[in-house]
């Protein structure tokens, strides 16, 4: 029986489908919109679709993230918490033992500190506000003429980078528009604001204290960039990996085949 | 003790009465209807639910004839409001709609709960209506400017806390503070504090905290018997209630619960609540936590049951003695962050962690009440090196943030729930 979880995010929702024996068979990615239950139906559906399955062959699926609820045809849901510590405890696992997670979402920011027996020993989150996160720099983007995904790869190239002292939306953003009057360069602008994320991602994770290894997933951490800055300030090495937006649907399925196994023993 | 003169004085502010009435209603209808939204709920809190929405009680204490002496936090001695033939009305507030109101005189930056009991006086409506004198000790800096703002409106007296509560003159001073509380209050009443009154009304508080302890060590002996927020509804009813009405009625309350059978299968997560005031009709954290597989079996809160558990312990019934000993019942147990050290506050959470075996403990930070979040960092690192699990909630009084808290209290059960399922 094939297990699926998914992801409904505040930007994205992502979904995957694993095989009893945990390999990805299917996944993808939408945007949430207004409609979180729409959009998930019909991201279940594509994925079912592209790898030639139906739904009957879902034995079980485990709805996670800000939407969880608003889906009908789950049959759990957990936190995004517990989901993005089991997937990063599994996919981190050839890594040796994953103690610290990071996570860089549309609408909030989380560290999750496993213990050596990989459950879940503290987490913080950022407070109601969204600075920081991905929609900050989504707007920061916008006011810089760029794309998102270039973001990472321009702040890489700078020389020279330029403190950006607020992480609060409204007040970088008029602080960006003054440094682009200035003629300052955008690469440093850019590598500036990845370093002040960094340094609030940094203050979470104080806050649960740090041990490697540190993993880091979300849709910011696709952005080379943070990644750097973090690697950076906390001296150490931080671990992406490649797919990291789809970690806690990932999280989701694997909690999704235990929940399983579970109910089959029962029958 | 000091009372307010002022040489210059302002018009008070009075503004939207009907509009918070209403809301205040609203507010209270909706949480009481989520608190009934459970199943086999304790019976016989109907009457706690209708003194929580004020509005009985409130005629009853406009037909009362004597002074009503409004205070503010739990450091405000009942015993001797009583003893002069008044009555004590906790002001402290919870409620959300009278923020923006106050913010006509105080600014924005200060803990809602100042703002939001000030907001009812601007409003003109609820319990500090009724008040011949508002007392206001000095906890915390909000609480004391807003002395002196509150003084456009009513006469404030104001008791002095020292921060050191086990020097040996910070016990003098508050000793003073007491006597001269004392007088004035024998000038607004006109009535004489005498042993006999004193005695008599230390005895009236002993009855309701030996009720309270009774119902405190049925609850301790099984938690499941009556919820967080039911416990905090008996407990905040006591703030303006009858004293003597009240403890009937809850000693009739303690006769059920020992009647009570329920399906004990103890599949909840108990938890222990601890950090800033938590005031009807502010239960949000309460109904969240409590909607989910959680219950709140205890809590450590000056709204809870700080707010009734201690007693005066008087060794010498002479008047010295009973003053002295209401004295030190109103400083020497409080773990008010107020105080410089925070190491009470810790023991105090670690014995009633064991006390009533809970799986974890939850921390209200309230925005903007900076003295809990001093002590926040230590706290919590000492609660986790015992490896007791430990959450802190910020939040405020809006209803803006109801789905992230959600989010972090149901993963902090899911923590708790993987942990002993491997134990």
């Amino acid at each position: 029986m094939k297990v699926c979880g998914i992801d409904i995010g505040s930007v994205a929702t992502k979904a995957v489908i694993l095989s009893a024996g945990g390999e990805i068979l299917s996944k993808g990615l939408c945007l949430t919109g207004a409609n979180p239950k729409m959009a998930a139906e019909g991201l279940i559906c594509k994925i079912l679709e592209e790898a030639g399955m139906r739904r009957e062959d879902l034995g079980y699926i485990v709805s996670t993230g800000y939407g969880r609820r608003s889906i009908e045809f789950g049959d759990k849901t957990v936190t995004e918490i517990s989901c993005c510590a089991n997937g990063a405890r599994w996919i981190g696992s050839n890594l040796g033992e994953v103690r610290t997670v990071i996570d860089l979402g549309g609408q909030d920011m989380k560290v999750i500190s496993l213990d050596e027996n990989g459950d879940i020993a503290d987490f913080v989150m950022n407070d109601k506000c969204a600075a920081g996160t991905g929609r900050f720099l989504e707007l920061m983007a916008n006011v810089l003429g760029v794309n998102l995904e270039d973001l990472g790869a321009l702040s890489l190239r700078s020389k020279n980078l330029i403190e950006i002292n607020s992480t609060c939306t409204v007040f970088a953003e008029s602080e960006v528009i003054s440094l682009i009057a200035q003629g300052k360069n955008k690469e440093d602008i850019i590598a500036g604001l990845h370093s002040s994320i960094a340094l609030r991602i940094i203050n979470l994770i104080r806050q649960v204290g740090e041990k490697e290894v540190i993993f880091f997933c979300g849709g910011g951490a696709k952005n080379k960039g943070i990644q750097k800055a973090l690697e950076d300030k906390l001296g150490m090495p931080v671990y992406v990996p490649s797919e990291p937006q789809f970690v806690i649907a990932i999280g989701a399925a694997l909690i999704g085949k235990e929940s399983l196994k579970g109910r089959q023993k029962n029958e | 003790m000091m009372k307010i003169e002022r040489r210059y004085k302002r018009p008070a502010l009075k503004r939207e009465k009907e509009k918070v009435e209403e809301l205040f209603k609203k507010a209270t209808v909706k949480n009481l209807q989520l608190m009934r939204d459970v199943p086999s709920r304790c019976p016989g809190i109907s009457y706690y639910e209708e003194i929580i929405s004020q509005e009985t009680r409130e005629k009853e204490l406009k037909e009362f004839s004597g002074k009503i002496v409004g205070s503010f936090c739990i450091f405000t001695p009942e015993e001797l409001i009583y003893a002069s033939g008044a009555i004590p009305v906790r002001l402290c507030a919870g409620f959300y709609d009278t923020i923006s109101i106050a913010e006509g005189v105080l600014p924005r930056d200060i803990c809602p709960l100042v703002k939001s009991s000030f907001g009812f006086k601007i409003a003109g409506c609820s319990f500090s209506e009724l008040c011949d004198v508002a007392v206001v000790p000095t906890p915390c800096d909000p609480k004391k400017k807003m002395a002196e703002i509150l003084s456009d409106y009513l006469p404030v007296w104001v008791l002095k806390i020292s921060h050191d509560k086990d020097l040996f003159y910070s016990k003098e001073l508050w000793l003073r503070e007491i006597k001269i509380f004392k007088e004035k209050l024998e000038n607004l009443t006109g009535n004489k504090i005498t042993r006999k009154r004193l005695k008599e009304a230390i005895q009236l508080l002993h009855k309701r905290q030996a009720v309270f302890r009774r119902f405190h060590q049925i609850k301790r002996n099984n938690p499941q018997l009556i919820n967080g927020r039911d416990t905090q509804l008996i407990i905040q009813s006591s703030f303006y209630d009858d004293i003597e009405r009240w403890t009937e009625t809850t000693e009739k309350l303690c006769e059920e619960l020992k009647q009570r059978r329920i399906n004990n299968d103890d599949q909840r997560v108990k938890l222990l609540l601890t950090g800033a005031p938590l005031i009807w009709p502010n239960f949000k954290l309460f109904n969240i936590i409590e909607q989910m597989e959680a219950t709140v079996v205890t809590d450590e809160l000056c709204s809870g049951t700080r707010h009734l558990y201690d007693p005066v312990e008087v060794d010498e019934w002479s008047e010295e003695g009973m003053l002295r000993a209401i004295a030190n019942r109103y400083l020497l147990p409080s773990t008010c962050p107020c105080f410089i050290e925070s190491d009470d506050r810790i023991d105090k959470l670690l014995q009633i962690s064991q006390d009533f075996k809970v799986d974890g403990i939850i921390h209200h930070s309230l925005r903007l009440c900076q003295l809990y979040d001093m002590e926040l960092n230590k706290v919590a690192s000492v609660l986790k090196d015992k490896g007791i699990p430990f959450l802190s909630i910020h939040t405020d009084y809006s209803l803006e943030d109801v789905e992230q808290i959600k989010t972090r209290v149901e993963a902090f059960l899911e923590m708790i729930k993987s942990r002993k399922g491997k134990k």
